[in-house]
C-alpha cells in the first residue's frame, strides 16, 4: 500500500492514530470532569458497587448454567429441527434487555398481566433477582454460542477413547469436554460480564441502584462531576473485564470428527423441559405482552417519525463508521503499531453508553455548536460501536489474497486503480455487513439517545423510555415490536455470514 | 405566598367540588378568564422544554395549540423536570441558550431556575389573569395540585393511617413513593423547611426502610390500587385520574395535617428569551379552554380567574396545607444531597 518511500509509517497509520486517540476522548473528558467532584466515595457508592458486581456475578453464573447445558445440546444432540432450535435459543439476542425488562415487570407482580388475564397470583420480578433474572435470559446466548463453537471445534475420538475406557456419557462430558472448552466458556462469560456491567434499562426498570442507574440520576440532577466520577470507576471494571478478555487465549486442536449423540425419548422430553421455561420467559413472554397491549389499545400515540428517526440517526453512525474503520482496519493489517491501535478504538465498546452521554454532553456544553445536534449524538454511536464496523472490515480485508493487488500492480494499474478495482469489490461485503451492524445497535441504544439526543428528536427507543416513564405502557407495543424486528434482522446476520467468527472464538 | 389563603380562596370560589359534573361546564361561570379566540396567532420558531410527568394530557394541549397556529414552529425538548431545569442552568452557564420557554411540573424547578436569573418578566395583564397569591413577575403558575397520601382501600381504612406526614416514618406500612420524581423532591424540600435537616433526614431513612420505589407517582398510585404497597405519596391527580379509568379501583385520598405532607404546589411556565412569541405562547396556557380542559380532564386545579376546579377532590376547607413560600422550593440542592446521603436517590 505504502507507495511513498519517504514515509516510514504505511499511509493509513495517522489517520487510524487519530481515530484510535477519538476513542480516548470521552475518557479524558471524564477526568477533567471528575477532578471538580469532592466525593471520591461513600457509603452509597459502597452499595452501588456491591450492587454491580452482585448482579455481574450473579448473571454470569446464571447465564454459564443455562448456556453450557444448552450449547452441550445445540453441540452434539441430534435432535429433529437441529437449526430451527438453535436459532430460537439464541434468539433472546434479539431482544434488547431494557424490553425484556419492561415486558417481565409488567407481566409478573400483583396485578400484571399474568394475574389479569390467567388469575393466577405472581411473584414481582425486580430488584437484585429480578435484574439477574433479566439480564441472564437476554445474554445466557452469548455463552451458547461461544461454548457451541469451541464444542464444534473438538474431536470426537478423545470421548470415544474415554468411553471405550469405560467412562459413562456423563462423566466422559463432564472430565474429558468440558476441560477443553473452558476457555470458550470464559469467553462467553466475559461478554456477558461485559454488558450486564454497560446495561442501563434493565437495573432502571428493575430498580436496582447499579452504576448506570445512579450516574442516571447524578446525570439529571446535573451533578455532572458526579457522574464522571461514577463513570470512571465503572470505567475501571469494565476495563478489567477486557483485560481479563484479553488474556483468554483458545487452544486450537486438529479437527475431527464431530461427536453426535442419540438421545432417548425420554431424554428428549427432558431437554424439551429445560429449553421451554427459558424460550418461553425470553421471548414468548414478551411478544406476547406487547400483542396483548397492541390488542388493548391499538397504536395510538405512535408516530412513524419516531421509526424514521431512529433509522436516519443509524444510518448516519453506520455510514461514518464504516468510513472511519477502512483506514484502522488497513493499519491493523499493515503491522503491529496499528494493530495496537485498532486495540485502542476496540476500547469504545467497553464504554457503556450512559458513560458516553455524559462524557459528551460535556463535550456538547464546551463546543455549543455541537449541543444538542444529530452529529454529537452520530458521533457517540460512532465511538461506541466502530469496533463492530472494524471487525467486520478487518476479517474481509485479512481475507484478501495480497497477490491479487500485487498482480494487478504487475499488469499496469495504478495504485488508486488497483484499489478501486480489487480491493473495494472484495472488500465491499465487509463493509455492507459491518455497516449493518453498527446501525442496528445504534437503533436499540437507550442511553446515550436519551441524553444526547436533538430537540423534538424522539427515536423508538426514547419513545418506549418515554412510555415507561410515564406509566402508559400499552403505548410500548409497537416501537417494541419494531425494535424487536429490526434486532432480529441483525442478529440473523450476525449468525450468518461474517460474524460467526466474532463467537468462534477458539478456531482463531 | 400565601398557601392557606389561596386555598380558602378556592373553597370560597366554590372548590368544594363533591358535586356531580354532569353538567357541562358553563362558559357564563368562566367569564373571567381569556379565551383562545382572543388571543393572537403564534408566529414562527420556539423551543420548548416541557418537564414531563402528565403524558397525553399536556401534549394534547400542545398538539391543539400547534393545530390553531400553523405558522407556529413548536420544537418540544422532553424530559424529567429538575433534569431540564439543571440543564437550562448548565447550559446558561456554558453560553448555550436552547429553550424558549420551559414548562415545568413543578415550582422548585422553576425557582431554581428564575434563582439562577435566567426568566424574563412577564407582562403585568398576563400575570393580573391568575388568582390573588399566584402572580408572579418572573413566572406564570399554570395548575396547582396537592400532595396527598392514596391508600389501599382493601388493606387501610381511614383512621389507621396517621395524619401526620412525620409519624408515618415509625409505621409498619409498606409504603410506594418515586424519590427521583420533581413533585416528591419539592415536597421533602417543604419538610427541610418546616421540620429541620435533621428531622426530614431520619424521615427519609425511617420511609426508605419499608419503602417501594417506582419512577413516577402515575406508577405510586397504580402499585396502591394493585395492593402492592399499603399507602403512597403522590399529587391528587393522580389518583382521581386512576379512579376516573376506573371507578372500583381500590384507592383513595387521605391528607396530612398542616405539614409537608399536603403540601399546595404549582405547576408553573417561564419565559427564557426575550420577544413576544413566549409570551403570546404562555398566554395561551392561561386561556379558558386549556385550563378548564386540565382541570377536567387531567383534574388539576385551573388558577386563572372563573374556570371550575376538577371533580373528585375533598373539600378543600377541609385540608390545612403547610405556610411555605413556594419560591423557597427551589432549594433544590440540599434536598438532592440529603437524599443522596440517606440513599434514596
Amino acid at each position: 500500500m505504502n507507495l511513498r518511500p519517504a514515509l516510514r509509517w504505511p499511509a493509513s497509520y495517522p489517520l487510524a492514530l487519530v481515530i484510535a486517540l477519538l476513542a480516548f476522548v470521552p475518557v479524558g473528558v471524564l477526568v477533567g470532569l471528575a477532578s471538580d467532584s469532592a466525593e471520591l466515595f461513600d457509603a452509597h457508592n459502597l452499595k452501588v458497587l456491591s450492587n454491580t458486581l452482585l448482579l455481574m456475578v450473579f448473571t454470569v453464573l446464571g447465564s454459564v448454567a443455562i448456556g453450557v447445558p444448552l450449547a452441550l445440546i445445540t453441540a452434539y444432540v441430534q435432535l429433529r429441527w437441529r437449526r430451527l432450535w438453535l436459532i430460537v435459543l439464541a434468539a433472546p439476542l434479539a431482544i434488547p434487555s431494557y424490553i425484556g425488562a419492561f415486558t417481565l415487570y409488567a407481566a409478573f407482580g400483583r396485578g400484571g398481566e399474568i394475574q389479569q388475564l390467567l388469575g393466577w397470583p405472581m411473584p414481582a420480578v425486580n430488584g437484585l433477582p429480578g435484574a439477574t433474572l433479566v439480564m441472564t435470559l437476554y445474554s445466557y446466548p452469548f455463552v451458547m454460542l461461544t461454548t457451541r463453537a469451541s464444542l464444534l471445534s473438538l474431536d470426537a475420538s478423545l470421548v470415544n477413547a474415554a468411553r471405550t475406557l469405560g467412562m459413562t456419557i456423563a462423566a466422559s462430558l463432564w472430565r474429558v469436554v468440558l476441560p477443553r472448552v473452558a476457555t470458550g466458556i470464559a469467553a462467553g462469560a466475559l461478554l456477558v460480564a461485559l454488558y450486564t456491567l454497560s446495561d442501563f434499562g434493565t437495573p432502571a426498570i428493575m430498580r436496582l441502584d447499579t452504576f448506570t442507574r445512579v450516574i442516571f440520576v447524578e446525570y439529571n440532577a446535573f451533578g455532572l462531576s458526579q457522574a464522571a466520577m461514577l463513570s470512571l470507576q465503572l470505567l475501571v471494571i469494565v476495563g478489567l473485564v477486557l483485560f481479563l478478555e484479553s488474556r483468554v487465549r483458545g487452544s486450537k486442536e486438529r479437527p475431527g470428527r464431530h461427536l453426535t449423540l442419540w438421545p432417548s425419548r425420554a431424554q428428549k422430553w427432558l431437554m424439551f423441559l429445560v429449553f421451554t421455561p427459558v424460550i418461553v420467559m425470553s421471548i414468548v413472554l414478551p411478544l406476547a405482552v406487547f400483542g396483548i397491549w397492541l390488542l388493548r389499545e391499538g397504536a395510538g400515540g405512535f408516530d412513524v417519525a419516531y421509526a424514521w428517526n431512529s433509522a436516519h440517526a443509524s444510518f448516519l453512525a453506520a455510514l461514518v463508521a464504516v468510513v472511519l474503520a477502512i483506514p484502522v482496519a488497513h493499519a491493523a493489517i499493515a503491522g503491529r503499531a496499528g494493530r495496537f491501535m485498532e486495540r485502542l478504538t476496540y476500547f469504545g465498546f467497553g464504554v457503556p453508553g450512559i458513560v458516553m452521554g455524559t462524557a459528551l454532553v460535556y463535550v456538547g456544553l464546551q463546543l455549543p455548536f455541537l449541543y444538542q445536534t444529530l452529529a454529537l449524538l452520530v458521533l457517540a454511536y460512532v465511538l461506541r460501536f466502530l469496533p463492530l464496523a472494524v471487525g467486520s472490515v478487518r476479517s474481509t480485508a485479512e481475507g484478501l489474497d495480497p497477490s491479487l493487488v500485487k498482480a494487478a500492480r504487475l499488469l499496469g494499474a495504478s495504485p488508486r486503480e488497483a484499489f478501486q478495482r480489487i480491493t473495494l469489490p472484495l472488500t465491499i461485503r465487509g463493509m455492507v455487513a459491518g455497516a449493518a451492524l453498527v446501525f442496528l445497535e445504534a437503533m436499540r441504544e437507550l442511553p446515550a439517545t436519551l441524553m444526547l439526543g436533538p430537540t423534538g428528536f424522539e427515536t423508538l427507543a426514547t419513545y418506549l423510555w418515554r412510555v415507561y416513564e410515564a406509566g402508559y405502557f400499552g403505548r410500548a407495543a409497537i416501537p417494541g415490536l419494531l425494535l424487536v424486528l429490526m434486532s432480529a434482522l441483525g442478529l440473523a446476520l450476525m449468525l450468518s455470514g461474517e460474524r460467526r467468527a466474532e463467537f468462534d472464538v477458539t478456531g482463531k | 405566598m400565601q398557601r392557606r389563603a389561596f386555598l380558602h380562596n378556592l373553597a370560597a370560589v366554590g372548590a368544594i367540588s363533591c358535586l356531580p359534573m354532569s353538567i357541562p361546564r358553563s362558559l357564563a361561570a368562566e367569564a373571567g378568564a381569556v379565551s383562545v379566540d382572543q388571543l393572537p396567532k403564534l408566529e414562527g420558531e420556539i423551543t420548548l422544554y416541557l418537564g414531563r410527568g402528565e403524558g397525553g394530557l399536556y401534549e394534547n394541549v400542545l398538539e391543539a395549540i400547534r393545530k390553531r397556529n400553523p405558522g407556529l414552529k413548536l420544537q418540544i425538548r422532553r424530559g424529567a423536570t429538575a433534569a431540564l431545569a439543571n440543564s437550562i442552568v448548565a447550559e446558561a452557564k456554558a453560553g448555550v441558550r436552547r429553550a424558549d420557554v420551559f414548562w415545568a411540573v413543578d415550582s422548585g424547578a422553576i425557582g431554581l431556575v428564575s434563582d439562577a436569573g435566567l426568566a424574563r418578566p412577564l407582562p403585568a395583564d398576563l400575570t393580573g389573569q391568575l388568582k390573588p397569591g399566584f402572580q408572579y413577575p418572573q413566572w406564570a403558575p399554570v395548575t396547582g395540585r396537592v400532595r396527598t397520601l392514596p391508600y389501599n382501600t382493601d388493606r387501610l381504612t381511614p383512621e389507621q393511617i396517621p395524619d401526620s406526614i412525620m409519624a408515618l416514618a415509625d409505621s409498619e406500612l409498606a409504603i410506594g413513593w418515586a424519590p427521583a420524581y420533581a413533585s416528591f423532591q419539592s415536597f421533602v424540600t417543604a419538610m427541610r423547611l418546616l421540620e429541620g435537616e435533621k428531622a426530614t433526614e431520619d424521615w427519609l431513612r425511617g420511609i426508605s426502610r419499608h419503602a417501594t420505589s417506582y419512577a413516577g407517582e402515575l406508577g405510586v398510585v397504580m402499585a396502591v390500587e394493585r395492593g402492592e404497597v399499603d399507602l403512597g405519596f403522590a399529587n391528587h391527580y393522580y389518583t382521581l385520574r386512576l379512579k376516573n379509568g376506573k371507578p372500583d379501583a381500590k384507592v383513595g385520598l387521605a391528607f396530612t395535617n398542616n405539614d409537608a405532607g399536603c403540601l399546595v404546589n404549582a405547576s408553573g411556565i417561564l419565559a427564557l428569551s426575550d420577544g413576544d412569541l413566549p409570551i403570546n405562547f404562555i398566554r395561551y396556557l392561561l386561556t379558558r379552554e386549556v385550563q378548564s380542559y386540565l382541570a377536567s380532564e387531567a383534574y388539576e386545579i385551573p388558577l386563572v380567574e372563573g374556570v371550575k376546579p376538577p371533580q373528585g377532590l375533598p373539600a378543600l376547607n377541609t385540608i390545612s396545607p403547610p405556610r411555605v413560600d413556594l419560591t423557597q422550593l427551589a432549594d433544590l440542592r440540599p434536598t438532592l444531597n440529603l437524599m443522596r446521603r440517606v440513599g434514596v436517590l
